[in-house]
């Protein structure tokens, strides 16, 4: 089987030739191939050579084109301001971001009346006052085709890259984001129909985004982010209430462009994990960064949806070859048994993983794939 | 008076200030009064403990408390708003996540004590200085990066090597910290949410009082 073949026969919940292995990379690039994070940041080239060299030497079905350390993407998707290694911090760092309210409860009309671009025109000179919307869509539609590019060498080289684009998450982790964690935590009570009608508004636009993007690339799979909409921040009433409803635009959405949704769930989404049967059986991937218990999303959504994951970051930075290739073994065994399965790392690959525990994982699948 | 607490917990956040503002009119002594809003707490902190609440709920709440309190600080006498006990808090060098960080002193400012924030990217010289110039019985570290583990471990060797370290309990959380890091660090405990920090604090400060003793 050919590494695309793999992967859609994951995603079909079919049982291909053997369990495929993705794991998410961008700083680690760097690490790998000895430039710095500032170059990784910045340079798409780098970039993409780095990408490349990383997902042939372990042999990888399925790569990331570092697309969460891709500058510009990173600056209109996020909307804090992004602090980069090289200019903000030391250039072999990885990027952070310094979270303020930089968006004001009048921007939910705007948003709701105007529209998502509207909105980055208000908050993009709050959070970069030396860049302008304009300069903003000019780099969008550079990086866009850069992506087109690197897919297709991807391609070439027999790896299939993972996502064409990166939603956020639903509304309420952009407003995360947006108004601070503190007040969009607040606005939850303060103001939900607010949040609710400026929210289906941010889905729709970013769907209109995700699709053209994803029709560019031609990358069928678009990454879904999920961190503080998980069960750790909310209870069941608010998920259902905030989060469960955009979640259902996106994905529908998605769906009707034949697009398959990647769920990206960071920390523990294990009490959550039963609103995921809801999607339709066979098209989507859940991608899990082991503070969610992937053994019982075995037991909920295998034989649903694709799982994806989920060697911890801890592991690889700090545990022994041997470790890395025993949980490996653990999870090919008993999540991949019966097809379904995507061997990753949980979340992205640390900047500070170490090389023969990210070979280990490649070996696992020699050994027992 | 009597539903105060209740409705904290209940997080009727109009109605909580409403009630404060009737007990101010009717000359209750605030400090009764923060003490009603610090049980009300204590049962926000329950009901996130058996899973009712999560974080949004122990935010939300944090927030009203500090909303209600503007209204009582100004009439609260001197000496009544004493803490405690007093806890340094940071994120360690090269991280500048400071959630986890700032609702573990939400929970702590809400049940009385008393905190000096660091911030976040702390030296760890910084939290050597604090310590030394605040005599505080706690420090609590935060981290989010794996990379910063490493900060974490120079940081507590610094607070050793300062030869200051049994003068204070060292509490640590994050996403990376596990048990065996904990050890490793020789740290004295491991906060997995801010309810447990809030119990670590509890405790330590029953201990502090035993030695005192």
């Amino acid at each position: 089987m050919k590494a695309a073949e793999r992967i859609n026969a994951v995603i079909n919940l079919e049982c291909p030739d053997r369990v495929p292995l993705a794991p998410l990379l961008d700083h680690w690039a760097a690490t790998y191939t000895g430039i710095t994070n500032a170059e990784l940041m910045s340079d798409p080239d780098k970039r993409f050579n780095a990408v490349l060299k990383t997902a042939i030497d372990f042999k990888w079905d399925m790569s990331f084109l570092a697309d969460t350390v891709n500058t510009t993407l990173l600056k209109l998707g996020v909307p804090a301001r992004l602090k980069l290694p090289g200019i903000d911090l030391p250039e072999r760092s990885e990027h952070q971001f310094d979270e303020k309210e930089v968006m004001t409860e009048e921007d939910f009309d705007i948003l709701e009346s105007d529209g998502l671009i509207a909105l980055f025109s208000k908050l993009i000179p709050r959070i970069y006052p030396e860049m302008t919307v304009e300069s903003a869509m000019t780099d969008f539609a550079r990086a866009s085709t850069e992506i087109t590019d690197q897919a297709a060498w991807l391609r070439e080289n027999g790896i299939e890259p993972a996502v064409g684009f990166v939603i956020p998450g639903p509304s309420f982790e952009y407003f995360c984001f947006a108004r601070s964690i503190n007040v969009a935590l607040t606005d939850l009570r303060r103001r939900p129909e607010k949040l609710k009608i400026a929210g289906k508004r941010f889905c729709h636009d970013m769907l209109d985004l995700a699709i053209a993007s994803s029709g560019q690339n031609n990358i069928g799979r678009v990454f879904i982010g999920l961190s503080r909409s998980s069960p750790v921040f909310l209870s069941n009433k608010l998920f259902e209430a905030f989060v469960l409803p955009d979640l259902e635009v996106l994905v529908n959405g998605l769906m009707d462009a034949n697009i398959t949704p990647v769920f990206h769930c960071d920390t523990n989404w294990t009490k959550f994990l039963h609103y995921f049967q809801r999607f339709p059986k066979g098209k989507c991937i859940i991608e899990l960064d082991s503070f969610t218990d992937i053994f019982k999303a075995k037991e909920i959504l295998g034989g649903h949806m694709a799982i994806m994951g989920d060697v911890p970051s801890t592991l690889l930075a700090e545990g022994t070859r041997d470790e890395v290739m025993c949980y490996c073994k653990k999870l090919i065994e008993e999540v991949g048994g019966g097809g379904g399965f995507i061997l990753s790392s949980g979340c992205s690959v640390p900047l500070n993983a170490k090389v023969d525990n990210v070979r280990a994982m490649s070996e696992s699948i020699d050994e027992w794939g | 008076m009597d539903q105060l607490a209740q409705t904290f917990s209940a997080l009727e956040e109009d109605r909580v200030y409403q009630i404060v503002d009737e007990c101010l009119e009717k000359s209750i002594a605030p400090l009764l009064i923060v003490n009603e809003l610090s049980r009300g707490m204590e049962k926000v902190g329950q009901l996130f403990k058996d899973d009712e609440y999560a974080l949004a709920e122990l935010i939300y709440a944090g927030e009203i408390f500090k909303e209600a309190m503007e209204k009582i600080k100004p009439l609260l006498l001197d000496g009544e708003s004493s803490s405690a006990g007093l806890v340094i808090m940071g994120t360690v060098a090269g991280d500048i996540h400071d959630l986890g960080k700032n609702i573990v002193i939400t929970m702590l400012e809400c049940s009385g004590f008393k905190v000096i924030d660091l911030g976040v990217d702390v030296p760890a010289k910084k939290f050597v200085e604090a310590i030394k110039e605040s005599g505080a019985s706690l420090i609590g570290m935060s981290l989010l990066l794996t990379t910063a583990m490493d900060s974490l471990r120079n940081a507590i060797m610094a607070i050793e090597e300062a030869g200051i370290r049994n003068n204070i309990k060292i509490m640590i959380g994050g996403a990376p910290v596990s048990e065996h890091l904990r050890e490793e660090t020789g740290a004295d405990y491991l906060g997995r949410d801010a309810v447990e920090a809030l119990t670590i604090a509890r405790k330590v400060f029953r201990q502090s009082t035993v030695d005192a003793r």
